[in-house]
């Protein structure tokens, strides 16, 4: 048998240094720029799929289109009418599944732990919202998509969901797409980015505070 | 000498400092023009630096290759368009000098000052209107004669042959307000706007904010401007920028140029209000030699004069029909110009024609028989309305005799015009009609937005106050000035400077029948030049309103489409994003020297050197295959054996937890659509798999049931295709391989036996599931583990199974293992019009379940013979591969089957086929005849099944 642990690895090429966290390969690196990108992949994803006006839906408490914290420090994400995307810190997938499993809803609810079938990153910073007008079409002005709001657009042509988190008063976005295109989505968001000083940093454990910010 | 001695002796037409000039005299440098070094400032446009040295000829006319100058000293300027380093058709008038730029004039020879095909000229009278269509249509075989010939004589630069340069980018807005010019109306109007709440993004074609203030005498004014500008929240500023195209709801294409670090962006704004703020552009006067260098519009001399301080020649006579042409002529003479005369078009003076050589201007004979000489003649005879965004909106614009120029009628609610486009009037009437513009946009783009975030889900403690309502802003009226009606004068000349159409011509096409402004736009190609109309579009219609004695009114306008200006096709293209998929194990395949192969957006591994022995090692020991591509749904729910039922033509409702099995699918017209196995994990839960390129067509199909078959089934559908890293375990060793890394999963065949499903941990990763299928033939085990440890997973197969002769196998080998086996490919070997009884499976077709996708048709099927069966072909000479869609013939040319796989099976060192054939042609053993591309004739048999190799499937079973 084969003794060593093994090792997930994001979809995205990790940069240089390189460190274990939560059994993911994550960069270390740390960047002071104003305008910053994070692979977040490890962040444990769960899809829940569910009626719109049953338990679950009233438990989770967000609307399609809609993101926000629960108790625990997850962010529950509209993604879709009757779907929900929950973003928690690595490795808390179990917990997440039980506490969504835990709602009596007598309608069919689906708990899919998506993990592995997503990357997602965030992009932080007060030009966030200009490298993401060179790539996605949709209003990122306050009035349309405030803090809070989630989407699904095109962004550099990929199919992507889309969250506004901003963090300590800074304009802050996850995005996410199927893993097999994280690579993808990384690179044309820095090259996007290019212009207004983008820099790659490493991946924080977010630990009680709920899903990483910076 | 002095440094100033210097530059007066290597500019010599360089003034002194002018209180508005954009120059930065602290800044020299060098640029070559037509194979000389030039002095140039920072600031300076080519041609403004070149008219410092005292040059006068930039280029040659389109067709007559009359030698052209300065005309408007703007981006439009139809004379200034030279090469730029590889950059063909740059506006010389417009850009700006850099260090080192090789800049060179276009389509002459030898020379610019010596033009071979100056010799049009002569045959002038031969090149009217519409000589193309006359001279070239017959002989129709000499037309490629006449293309080379007319190829050498065209205009315009030389496109570079290299690779596409330069980086072009594309960037979206919503803004509030959009105010398309940023002249004194637009500025105040975007000040306005913005001071009431709203964003605001103001575009100016020129390189700074000003408009005509900047090289007027109202310095103070544009300074006060500017400061509003740059101190009003909310107002973003694009500079050397233009609005090329209004479309439906306001979606308004910029073009920007004001940047370093990209060469062109397409700004794509979708603005709630749109402010028309253009201005006035100066047009031309017609009347004969009115193109000879030297002569040049009032608001040209002026340009020169107050933003590059170049004095535009030494002894001018100026034609002046407005305060325009007084301005000019007062600053000709402060910058040291003779004006010799000053012909008042308000007091009947007129310009009789121009004339001069090969250098330029030397005389000007007035009306009054007057012949005065000099090198500087300078019009101001008018003004056109740039209304293409109005026209692009819909509107027609309406003449106005007493201003003798259009304006724009009726506009649509989210369209407003200001300044000069819209009236005449004090800069403080223009200020006052501009601010109030603004303020009405702002209000009109609250409407729209609140009607637009009226649709967006809102928390309960967001929901919006609904719109109060607000009232409309009172813009006052702009008065209009009268002005005289002047177009062209008691001589012909030139009308459309880009593609030298002149009176003559314009009035000759009405002769010959031309009656509409737009057919005699199509027969001339007037206004169909780089400018676009802005300088010529009035005096086309007002002499085709002359010719034909109707109004200019009835004669009306040409349509104005975007683009606005010529733009580049890098611009419209943009970046490319072309989004790709990787495997996890994609960074393995690329140390490994996997040779990539593109399909769909994956890229996969096509080899890794030699397929051939790929393939070999998974018939005799084990390979490894990335088949994450696969398509993959998680189903969920107690109706899924409905869905399955529905989707797949054969039976779904007795499939037990932990069984596979194999589905085809098909569309409702009885076409193979896809095929894939799907297993049973656990009650109410499945996984289906799916060709790899099939799985975004199959979801849709899956989405499209679910919507519309039963609302009341209980299903839950995800898609999962990239959430497990696929690896397929295949030869006879894959169960001694996989017995190494499966903890706790028995693998011996009774336990796991072929089409089976188990779910366990594998090289320590939990959460894996594997199934027994054999696409290659052989003893195989799709292994799905989650996506991030597929590389482990991967690394560690390698590892364990090293003395087995474990080796990983691509694409191509794949297809080889699966041909030799006889298993079909959807799409390879089926196309739009192949059914399930085709490929020889209607055994699967199962008509007596209620309903399923396809069932009518398939019914209809059953009952008639197809015409064409899949077979397995052997060509009699195995060392011919016969290439893919050669056809099957009969009776000389008939054509009775085509070849759909074939490659050559190392494993059986001959050419296998799988092909269509006719249905009188199936039985095992007929002869038939291929058909190869180059007309060769080869035999080939009829095998008794699809499969060449293991046809009893001994080996995957084992």
């Amino acid at each position: 048998m084969v003794e060593a642990a093994p090792i997930a690895r994001s979809p995205i090429a990790q940069a240089a240094p390189t460190t274990i966290k939560h059994g993911w390969e994550v960069s270390a690196r740390r960047s002071a720029a104003d305008l910053k990108i994070i692979d977040c992949t490890p962040l444990a994803k769960i899809l829940v799929l569910a009626s719109p006006d049953g338990e679950v839906a009233r438990a989770l408490g967000v609307p399609f289109g809609r993101a926000a914290r629960d108790p625990h420090g997850t962010l529950v994400v509209g993604s879709g009418p009757g779907e929900w995307l929950l973003l928690a810190t690595p490795g808390t997938s179990p917990a997440v599944t039980q506490r969504v499993d835990e709602v009596q809803d007598e309608g069919l609810v689906s708990v899919f732990d998506a993990t592995h079938g997503r990357a997602i990153m965030r992009i932080t910073g007060a030009k966030a919202p200009d490298l993401l007008a060179k790539v996605c079409a949709i209003d990122l002005a306050d009035e349309v998509t405030p803090n809070g709001a989630a989407f699904r657009s095109s962004v550099a042509k990929l199919v992507t969901d889309v969250v506004r988190d901003d963090s300590g008063g800074s304009r802050s976005y996850l995005l996410h797409c199927e893993r097999s295109s994280g690579q993808y989505l990384f690179d044309a968001l820095i090259d996007a980015g290019d212009e207004f000083g983008i820099e790659v940093d490493g991946f924080v454990d977010p630990g009680k505070r709920g899903v990483h910010r910076v | 000498m002095t440094a100033q001695t210097v530059q007066k002796a290597v500019m010599p037409m360089r003034l002194d400092h002018r209180p508005g000039e954009v120059i930065d005299r602290g800044r020299e440098l060098t640029f070559t023009w037509n194979g000389e070094e030039y002095p140039a400032y920072g600031g300076d446009t080519i041609i403004s630096a070149l008219a410092a040295c005292g040059e006068r000829i930039f280029s040659r006319s389109f067709k007559y290759h009359r030698p052209r100058g300065l005309l408007t000293a703007s981006f439009l300027d139809p004379g200034c368009m030279v090469q730029v380093d590889d950059e063909p058709n740059v506006r010389g008038a417009h850009r700006r000098v850099e260090p080192g730029m090789v800049v060179s004039p276009q389509g002459v020879w030898p020379s610019l000052e010596y033009d071979v095909k100056s010799a049009n000229r002569a045959f002038g009278r031969f090149l009217s209107a519409g000589f193309y269509y006359k001279t070239f249509i017959k002989p129709r075989r000499l037309w490629p004669l006449y293309r080379r010939m007319l190829r050498r004589f065209s205009a315009g630069g030389r496109v570079s042959a290299g690779p596409a340069q330069g980086y072009f980018d594309k960037r979206y807005a919503h803004p509030d307000v959009l105010v398309a010019g940023g002249g004194p109306a637009g500025m105040a109007a975007a000040v306005a706007a913005g001071r009431a709440g709203a964003q605001v993004l103001l575009v100016e074609e020129e390189y700074e904010l000003g408009g005509h203030l900047r090289w007027g005498n109202e310095l103070d004014a544009l300074r006060v401007l500017r400061e509003e500008v740059s101190r009003t929240p909310g107002v973003e500023v694009m500079v050397n920028s233009v609005v090329n195209g209004r479309y439906d709801d306001n979606w308004v294409a910029v073009m920007q140029r004001d940047l370093s670090h990209v060469q062109e962006r397409l700004v794509k704004a979708r603005a709630k209000t749109l402010v028309v703020a253009p201005g006035l552009i100066e047009r031309p006067y017609v009347f004969e030699g009115n193109d000879t260098p030297g002569v040049i519009l009032s608001t040209a001399a002026r340009r020169l004069i107050n933003l590059y301080a170049v004095k535009p020649g030494d002894r001018a006579v100026v034609f002046s029909a407005n305060e325009s042409g007084d301005a000019a002529a007062e600053d000709l003479r402060r910058s040291g110009v003779e004006v010799a005369r000053v012909v008042d078009a308000r007091r009947d003076g007129d310009i009789l024609r121009a004339k001069g050589d090969g250098k330029g201007l030397r005389s000007v004979e007035c009306a009054d028989g007057a012949e005065i000489e000099c090198d500087l003649l300078v019009t101001a005879a008018g003004w056109t309305a740039p209304t293409s965004l109005a026209n692009m909106a819909g509107d027609r614009p309406v003449y106005d005799e007493r201003a003798a120029r259009f304006f724009p009628s009726i506009l649509p609610e989210d369209l407003l015009a200001t300044g000069g486009i819209a009236g005449d009037g004090t800069l403080d009437e223009l200020l006052a009609h501009a601010r109030a513009t603004g303020q009405e946009a702002a209000r009109r783009a609250v409407r729209t937005a609140l009607r637009l975030r009226a649709g967006i889900p809102q928390r309960a403690d967001e929901q919006e106050e609904p719109e109060s309502g607000s009232s409309p802003v009172a813009i006052p009226e702009l008065p209009i000035s009268a002005h005289p009606a002047l177009f062209r004068g008691k001589t012909h000349g030139i009308v459309d400077y880009s593609e030298d159409v002149t009176s003559k011509d314009l009035v000759a096409a009405e002769k010959e029948g031309y009656d509409s402004i737009e057919l005699v736009k199509r027969y001339t190609t007037v206004t169909m030049g780089p400018t676009q109309g802005k300088l010529e579009t009035v005096n086309a219609v007002a002499i085709m309103a002359e010719a034909t004695g109707r109004t200019i009114n009835e004669t009306g306008t040409t349509v104005w489409r975007p683009p606005y200006s010529p733009i580049t096709l890098g611009a419209l293209a943009g970046r490319n994003f072309e989004p790709v998929r990787y495997s996890p194990m994609q960074p393995w395949h690329e140390i490994h020297g996997a040779k990539p192969l593109v399909a769909g957006a994956w890229i996969r591994p096509d080899h890794y050197g030699d397929p051939a022995s790929e393939a070999l090692n998974v018939r005799e020991n084990v390979g490894i295959i990335d088949v994450t591509p696969l398509g993959k749904f998680d189903l969920r729910g107690p109706d899924v054996p409905k869905l399955l039922d529905h989707l797949y033509i054969n039976r779904w409702d007795n499939l037990e937890v932990g069984a596979v099995r194999y589905g085809v699918m098909c569309l409702e017209d009885g076409v193979v659509f896809d095929d894939g196995v799907t297993g049973c994990l656990g009650p109410e839960r499945y996984i289906m798999t799916t060709t790899s390129s099939g799985a975004a067509g199959v979801w849709e199909w899956i989405d499209h049931w679910l919507q519309t078959a039963d609302p009341g089934w209980r299903i839950h559908v995800t898609p999962v295709t990239t959430a497990y890293a696929s690896i397929n375990v295949a030869g006879p060793k894959s169960r001694e391989l996989l017995l190494r890394l499966s903890d706790g999963l028995d693998l011996s065949p009774e336990a796991f036996p072929y089409m089976r499903v188990r779910e366990g941990r594998v090289a320590g990763v939990e959460g894996c599931f594997m199934w027994r299928i054999g696409f290659t033939g052989e003893l195989s085990y799709e292994v799905h583990v989650p996506a991030a440890y597929g590389l482990h997973v991967w690394e560690t197969l390698m590892q364990s199974g090293a003395d087995l002769g474990v080796g990983p196998f691509g694409v191509e080998a794949q297809r080889i293992l699966r041909l030799e086996k006889g298993h079909f490919i959807v799409g390879q070997d089926t196309d739009g019009l192949t059914g399930p009884y085709e490929v020889g499976l209607g055994r699967m077709v199962r008509l007596d379940k209620d309903d399923f996708a396809g069932k009518p048709e398939l019914a209809w099927q059953s009952e008639r013979d197809s015409r064409l069966r899949l077979v397995g072909l052997q060509p009699h000479d195995g060392s011919l591969v016969p290439p893919e869609a050669s056809q099957i013939v009969e009776n000389k040319n008939e054509i009775v089957g085509r070849i759909t796989s074939s490659r050559m099976s190392p494993t059986l060192g001959r050419s296998i086929c799988l092909g269509f054939v006719a249905q009188h042609l199936t039985t095992p053993g007929t002869k038939v005849t291929v058909r190869l591309p180059d007309g060769e004739r080869i035999p080939a048999s009829v095998t008794p099944h699809h499969a060449h190799y293991d046809p009893e499937g001994t080996r995957q079973r084992g």
